[in-house]
Formats: C-alpha cells, structure tokens, sequence
C-alpha cells in the first residue's frame, strides 16, 4: 500500500472544558478534559449519552471552540478543520452527488491536489482497501449503512491524514456489520499505522478495538480513569479477560 | 467482504414520472381518454353557445389550420421567442445567483433583506411602465418584464436550497481541504441544493411563457399580442388557437428540461 507512514502524530488534549449558556443557567458539558494519543496509537473515548464525548469530538475536530484549553496535534493548535484530520461520523455524510469514486476522490481533488491517473489508482487502492470494489460508480443512495460508513472511511484515509477522528462510526449498523466492520478497521489501523481516536457508547468495542480506553462520566462530562487493554488481538468477546475489562469500564461510567 | 450490499436495481419512476425512454402504455391510454372526454365536453357546451363566447372544437381547428397556413403562427411565435428566452435565461442567471449568494451569506442576506422584501410584492406587470421607459416598446422591453418573473422564482427556490444545506456537509468538505467560501459554494452548496434550484428553474420556465402574453400588453409583437388584439375582434377561436400554441411550446419546453432534469439529478 502506497499509504505514507507519516502518519503517526500525536495529539494532546490540554484543559478542555466546555460550558453552554442555556435556559437553566450554564450547563458545564465538559470539565478539565486531559489526555494525550501517541504516534499510531488507536485509542477509545466511552462514555454514557450526555457526557460530552461529542462535543469533545466536535472541539477535536476543530468544529467548535473549547471553553477553555486547547487540543493540539503534532504541536499546533487545532481552530478549524483541516486536512491533517480525516473525520468519520456516524451519519457518514457522504456527498449524495458524487459516486463511490467521487467522494473518495473528493479530498484527494481539494486537499492533495492530486489528479489524473494518479489520483485513479490513489482511489483503486483505496477501494479495494475498505473492499467496495464493483460498487465506483455507484451512487450513496444505493448503499447499505456499512458500505457508507466504508466510503467515509476511505474518503477520510484519501488525503493521508495525521490523525482519524471518528464519532461513533459504526453506531447506525447492524450488529454483524458493526464486528466486520471493527475487524477491518484493526486491519487497516495496522496496514497504514494511523493515529485513531475513535469515539464511543459501546463498551464491548471500546473493549474490541483500543489499546487505552479513555471512560468518561458525566454531570459535568470528564474522564474518570483511562484503561489500557492490555489484551492481545483479535480479541474475542467470550474470554475471561476481555468480561472483567468490560465490568471494570462499565462500573466506572455507572458510578 | 461487502456482503451486506443492498439490492441494486435500477431507479425507479416513483413519482409517477414517465421513463426517460418508452411511454407508459397505462398511463398514455388513460390520458387519452381524459383529452378525449375534454374535447366531448367542450363540443356538447359549445353547441348551445354563440362562436364568440365558445366556439366548438371544429371551429378552433379550422383557424388554427388558417393561422397557420397564413404563417401567422410562426410569425408571432417567433417574435415571442425573441424576448422568451433571453428574459428567461437572464431572469434565471441573475435569480440563482442571487439566490445562492444572499443563501449562504448572512451578512449580505441582513444587507438586502429589507429591500427584497419591499420590492418581492411587486408584480411584473406593475414595472411595465420602467420597461418602456428604460428599453421601449420592443423585446428587451418585454424580456425585462419576463426576467423579473422569472427572477424572484429562482431567486427563492435557490435561497431555500442553500439554506438547507446541511453544515455537516460542509464541515467534511473543509476537513478535506476545502477553505474559501467560494470553493464551498462550487463543490457542496451548488450540488448539494441542485434538486431545488432545477426544480425553481423548472417553474420559472412555465412563469415566462404566461409572462409572454403579459409582457406583450403594452405592444409588443408576439403571441400575447396577437391574442389581445383576437380578444378584441371577439375572435375566440383565434385566441384559442394561440393559447393552444403557447400549451403545446410550454409542454415541449417542459419536457425537454424533464429529461436533463432527470440526468443532471440522476444520484437522487
């Protein structure tokens, strides 16, 4: 894979905290949020609805401003989206318009300035990494969840970003889709070496994919522990180990 | 891998839009029938009517064949075109454009809000007095009436497409490396609101054509013209003659934009 392996990056999430003015007064949505992802790490954010992992998100991804603190990836400070960044949502966001090559080709046309034959192939391979070969020329609406969410993904890896940001990617699925689509995640998290931050609710796949878990709790929205998993992969839902990592993040978000 | 891939199948006419190619055959019989039982029922009214209040078919058809065969039809056809189509193309230009612009910019919508909505309730043919003034009696004098019509459906039918553009869709386009509001505009907010600006362009085709006959009040030659002036002579079945020839132009032009329609939107 002609993927660069620059991709390793480092972010660094100093102080964040997040306050809304709302009718009740001001509703703290996020209080002193600190962490920090190395260089090819893939690491979880899990929480309950309302603890903020997606206003979190949103200040990660340069969407909304924090409160106070900053993030920073590689150093600089992250104010606006950017192309170091490759964002996946849940919804997937495709441009309807625009063809399974299209939308992968999209950052590639924009971002990368890359075009012609060359472009062609960066989106070849890129399609048969996330397996949607057969389907180019098809247009989002005649997809199912998975094969968008496998779109995203592969239009969000085309400009060969520092860091992937994804925001509960696989929530909209269904479950058989969701465990094939984590296991082709870990394969290509380890094909190219991406940095990934993944948010999300689901405990058993914070479990399944990261190497540290960062648990959140909420009112306000903050960390309670970060956990490594220290299990090797693939990890298997049924063993010992992988059960009491689960109990151990679910009775930290419940307490 | 890819197992979970819906069925393909081709896109379906789900609004009851006919294929691109091949008519309905259910469709096209029962329509027939609807036409059929149309004319039957003007001919029955018609035969307890004087001709200069409502002419039977037979009579409508006998002056159609003497418009035409005059070449009168053509004669005012042809000048009608000649301020349809640049009022309608210069209308729409000038109403999508503003439409997406005052859509996407809020400082420039704040700007000229009070002016569009004090000058939106005029209608058309309230400014013929400035066509003639600023263009004269002529076809730029009527293409102006028809541009300004065709203007305000274009310019609202864009305003609404861009304004519901999801920010999602932009927020993605700039993580991949889009940054100036213009770039955004080419690559998201234009694709994104087509459906409803073509859908605009589509209604403001059909406004121009009754525009046509307005337009052409203060003496303009044309179609319009031509069917105040039968109007006038109680000549009935020649205002309906032309009325039918601005139908059937109306429909042939309606069709044609269908079809790109269809094409340009094929994703939907």
């Amino acid at each position: 894979m002609a993927m660069s392996d620059g991709g390793g990056s480092s972010v660094q999430v100093s102080g964040v905290s997040k306050q809304y003015a709302s009718e009740q007064g001001t509703v703290q949505a996020l209080a002193d949020v600190n962490f920090q992802v190395d260089s090819g790490e893939l690491v979880c954010i899990v929480g309950p609805s309302g603890c903020g992992k997606t206003t979190l998100f949103r200040i990660l991804a340069g969407l909304e401003p924090a409160t106070r603190g900053e993030v920073t990836l590689n150093g600089s400070v992250v104010t606006e989206p950017t192309p170091n960044m490759g964002i996946v949502f849940q919804e997937y966001h495709l441009f309807p318009w625009r063809t399974v090559r299209g939308n992968i080709a999209f950052g590639l046309e924009k971002a990368v300035g890359l075009d012609g034959t060359d472009r062609d192939q960066r989106v070849q391979q890129l399609v048969d990494l996330v397996g949607l070969a057969g389907f180019e020329d098809s247009y989002p609406k005649s997809l199912s969840g998975g094969m968008k969410q496998r779109v995203a993904l592969a239009r969000a890896l085309a400009i060969d970003p520092a860091l992937l940001l994804m925001d509960e990617p696989f929530g909209a699925v269904d479950a058989q889709t969701r465990e094939r689509l984590q296991a082709e995640l870990l394969d290509i998290w380890q094909e190219t070496g991406k940095t990934i931050l993944f948010v999300t609710h689901d405990v058993e796949e914070a479990v399944t994919l990261a190497d540290r878990v960062v648990v959140m709790g909420r009112d306000p929205g903050q960390i309670r522990e970060i956990v490594s998993v220290d299990l090797d992969r693939p990890r298997s839902r049924g063993d010992a180990a992988f059960g009491s990592y689960s109990e151990k993040i679910r009775s930290l978000i419940e307490n | 891998m890819a197992t979970d891939v819906q069925q393909e199948h081709a896109p379906t006419t789900n609004d009851g839009e006919l294929p691109v190619l091949g008519i309905d055959r259910r469709r096209a019989g029962l329509g027939t029938v609807g036409l059929a039982g149309f004319i039957g029922v003007w001919w029955l009214a018609a035969l307890f009517q004087p001709a200069y209040v409502l002419p039977s078919p037979a009579v409508v058809a006998e002056a159609a064949v003497a418009e035409f065969a005059s070449g009168e039809v053509l004669i005012a056809l042809g000048q009608s075109i000649q301020h349809w189509i640049p009022g309608t193309i210069i209308g729409t230009t000038l109403g999508v454009a503003a439409g997406v612009a005052l859509g996407w910019s809020s400082l420039l919508d704040d700007i000229s809000s009070p002016v569009v909505r004090t000058l939106r309730p005029v209608p058309p043919l309230a400014l013929i007095g400035f066509a003639i003034a600023w263009f004269g009696i002529n076809h730029a004098g009527a293409a102006f009436i028809i541009a300004i019509g065709a203007f305000w459906i274009n310019f609202y039918a864009s305003y609404g497409g861009v304004e519901g553009v999801s920010d999602d869709l932009l927020d993605v386009a700039r993580s991949l490396g889009v940054d100036s509001d213009l770039a955004l505009i080419k690559t998201v907010v234009i694709p994104a609101a087509s459906p409803e600006i073509m859908t605009g362009i589509r209604t403001g085709i059909g406004r121009c054509w009754m525009l046509v006959v307005a337009a052409e009040i203060f003496g303009v030659p044309g179609i319009g013209r031509r069917i105040l002036r039968a109007s006038n002579n109680l000549q009935v079945d020649v205002v309906i003659t032309y009325i039918l020839v601005l139908s059937v132009m109306f429909l042939l032009v309606d069709t044609a934009y269908r079809a790109v329609q269809r094409r340009v939107l094929v994703w939907r």
